[in-house]
């Protein structure tokens, strides 16, 4: 993969970016992809449980959990991607994680996900920059891909994904 | 921030704080005290209760290099003290300049509280120099009068008039106190309130629930008792007198009385009741307006009343006491009472009411809460700055309290705020609707009932209504508006709830009632505020989180939705 733009604009050299981005990822799996984030943004990994419908927000916040008496909220990672809906299993989970707002601070969120699968150390080497696919909808999801054993890992940057619209509430 | 003042306080932000709320508490009880003094200039014990606290705040300013404080505090006390020594009689002129003092003291510790938090200070320079100045001229030009020569013995005991004055330590009994951040104090209810809940759940576990082993059952019991008691204690925590806010209010009179030339009298009592204090913080605004419309609209001026055969100084009370599980204040007064008549010619002027409109002598009170709505031919200093009662209920109401109306034409008007004791928990009415269980408020229900199939109608373009006695009530369906699948369709399978008026009456239809609950109101976090309808979440017993609804927040989303008969 290319990590340089097609259009020409000013890029640093591939090292220098993804050199910021290597480190301990968590890895999981949504349909038929496998996804990363940062362990440092990881609280914990919880398995499905019950959640509380919430009115009046987008399809993919699912409502809010009782994470040991601090109610937060929970996004289904699956329809923030528009993947068709799956119903939740054994092996379905919620990545509880930090993300930081706008405002400044961070807020608790659960992402769900089909299964998650490992912890790993990703070298600047394996990473590349994701294609330029121009302007698109959330472009700022994936922050880098990562090429490992001939299988690609898609490094997202949940503060971009989930931070941006610190309030879920659709005004 | 290069505030050369500040330096010592930045140095120290654990000593700032500690100063600042020193100086706060100071200067609001010095409100109380320059009134007793004012009442009686000449009592030894009220003159001392002035002067301790300019001295201390003098002390601590001076200390912490705040020079402007220091001098302002020092020349008042200068003063004070010329008159411990008999040689300054205290009279309305003095009054004046402390209370000025103490306001302008309370702004000049609100500019040094806001500089230390990054905001931009004032310059209270000139006003200083011009009360220093007013101060000084005071102190010279007004000789002690002749008649006025307290004995020595007449000094506090904790005085030695020989040259070395110790200042007293306040107050007589010594209770230790701690300081506690609140924030800590919050956190730490907030987590006994989470242990309540795990202990509760716990205790309906199924796999406890069928043991018969003793000593477990013995233990749970334990648990049970010592959690209930670390509640109420932790409640208790919170727990302030409404003696600051009572006092600020005979301030507030005394300034009103100036103002509409009206002679006032306020009886207090019951300021040792306890509120959380939160409560007893964002009461006083309602308060201050309550008795500015007493005031305005309820004291006659000295003709009428002695026309009346009442005496001319209006009274004022203010009252708290409790009842059942709650905390009531009453305002009262003895003025000409509510004029009926005129408001609901008013309300009809306003629009507020159809012409005509035949209303109840309590609807007709209940018009004074609608926006808008304002008696005040003209507008005075007083009243009538474009903040009504409206506003005062709805801080009421988030404060989970509400306000009853008693008046008698010509006895007077009480004003009842009652109000829940704790914040921590409230009373739950457990709902469910399809697969969801929602909570609300007890104090929001007027009645709930099952329809009969002839109660319910269809009006199109309104929506569903059902009759309930006499009355027709917006029925809302709580399915429609939240979406929810799987709901009970049929009102006469349903259950409406009669929700009290906010500001109207209006009927809510649920699939099931569950029970009533005491629950920890928990808010939904940063990323969901906002949703119309969702006061917050509350954990239940079997650790699920269930949506508190709020009233008012489903009226306005129904007035966002367009009705349909179908389900």
């Amino acid at each position: 993969m290319n990590a340089v733009t097609s259009d020409g604009r000013a890029v640093e050299p591939a090292a220098a970016t993804t050199q910021a981005f290597a480190g301990k990822y968590l890895t999981f799996v949504l349909d038929a992809e496998e996804y990363a984030v940062s362990v440092l943004k990881v609280r914990e990994i919880i398995k499905v449980m019950d959640i509380t419908t919430v009115p009046q927000l987008p399809s993919y916040v699912k409502g809010v959990i009782n994470l040991r008496g601090k109610v937060i909220p929970v996004v289904d990672l699956r329809l923030k991607f528009g993947m068709a809906a799956k119903d939740y299993s054994e092996r379905t989970c919620i990545i509880v994680v930090d993300v930081a707002v706008k405002s400044g601070g961070a807020v608790l969120m659960g992402v769900v996900v089909d299964s998650v699968s490992d912890v790993m150390n990703i070298s600047a080497d394996e990473l590349a920059e994701p294609p330029d696919f121009g302007e698109v909808a959330d472009g700022n999801c994936v922050q880098a891909l990562a090429k490992i054993k001939g299988t690609v890992k898609i490094l997202l940057n949940l503060d971009s994904m989930l931070g941006a619209d610190e309030e879920l509430v659709r005004v | 921030m290069a505030d050369p003042d500040l330096a010592a306080l930045e140095a120290d932000p654990e000593l700032a704080t500690i100063f600042l709320s020193e100086t706060f508490d100071h200067l609001s009880s010095l409100e109380a005290s320059v009134l007793t003094l004012e009442a009686s200039p000449e009592d030894r014990k009220a003159l001392n209760d002035v002067f301790r606290p300019f001295h201390t705040i003098k002390a601590g300013a001076g200390a912490l290099g705040l020079a402007s404080v220091e001098e302002l505090a020092h020349r008042v006390e200068n003063l004070l003290d010329r008159a411990r020594f008999g040689e300054h009689r205290i009279r309305a002129a003095e009054i004046e300049l402390i209370l000025a003092s103490v306001d302008l003291l309370t702004g000049m510790m609100r500019d040094v509280e806001g500089r230390l938090a990054g905001h931009d200070g004032s310059d209270f320079h000139d006003r200083c120099a011009v009360l220093i100045t007013a101060l000084d001229h005071l102190s010279e030009a007004a000789p002690a009068d002749q008649e006025f020569s307290p004995a020595p013995h007449a000094y506090d005991a904790q005085e030695s008039p020989q040259g070395g004055r110790r200042i007293g330590l306040e107050g007589g009994s010594s209770q230790a106190t701690v300081k506690v951040d609140t924030r800590k104090l919050d956190s730490l209810v907030d987590l006994v309130g989470e242990l309540a809940i795990v202990q509760s759940m716990i205790h309906e576990d199924p796999h406890v629930l069928g043991k018969t082993d003793e000593r477990l059952n013995r233990n749970l019991a334990q648990l049970h008792r010592i959690t209930s008691e670390l509640q109420r204690g932790s409640i208790a925590m919170r727990l302030v007198p409404i003696r600051q806010t009572f006092q600020r209010m005979s301030r507030l009179v005394r300034d009103l009385s100036q103002k509409s030339g009206k002679a006032l009298d306020l009886v207090v009592s019951g300021e040792d009741t306890e509120l959380d204090r939160k409560v007893v913080e964002e009461i006083s605004d309602p308060l201050m307006h309550m008795l500015r419309n007493s005031v305005d609209h309820g004291i006659e001026d000295a003709d009428t009343r002695r026309r009346a055969g009442k005496p001319p100084q209006g009274r004022l009370s203010l009252t708290a006491y409790h009842e059942g599980g709650n905390v009531v204040i009453a305002v009262a007064d003895d003025g000409s009472g509510l004029d009926t008549e005129r408001i609901h010619r008013k309300a009809v002027a306003q629009k507020l009411v159809e012409p005509g409109t035949a209303l109840s002598e309590s609807e007709i009170h209940a018009l004074i809460f609608r926006p808008g709505f304002s008696t005040a031919s003209e507008l005075t200093e007083i009243s009538g700055r474009g903040i009504g009662m409206d506003v005062v209920r709805r801080n009421v109401e988030t404060l989970r309290g509400r306000i009853e109306i008693r008046s008698s034409p010509d006895v007077g008007a009480t004003f009842l705020i009652k109000l829940p004791l704790t914040l921590a928990t409230i009373e739950g009415l457990l709902l469910s609707v399809g697969a969801q269980r929602f909570v609300l408020p007890t104090f929001v229900v007027r009645e709930s009932l099952r329809p009969a199939p002839d109660r319910t109608h269809f009006i199109p373009g309104q929506g569903w209504v059902v009759q309930v006695r006499e009355e027709l009530l917006p029925l809302v369906r709580l399915a429609d508006l939240f979406r929810i699948p799987a709901a009970v369709t049929n009102p006469d399978e349903a259950v409406v709830i009669v929700l009290e008026d906010h500001p109207r009456h209006m009927a809510l239809m649920v699939d099931q009632l569950l029970g009533k609950q005491e629950i920890v109101i928990k808010s939904l976090g940063e990323a969901l505020v906002n949703i119309a309808g969702v006061a917050g979440g509350a954990i239940l017993a079997d650790g699920r989180i269930s949506l508190i609804l709020d009233a008012r927040g489903l009226m306005r989303l129904k007035h966002r939705e367009a009705p349909s008969y179908a389900a």
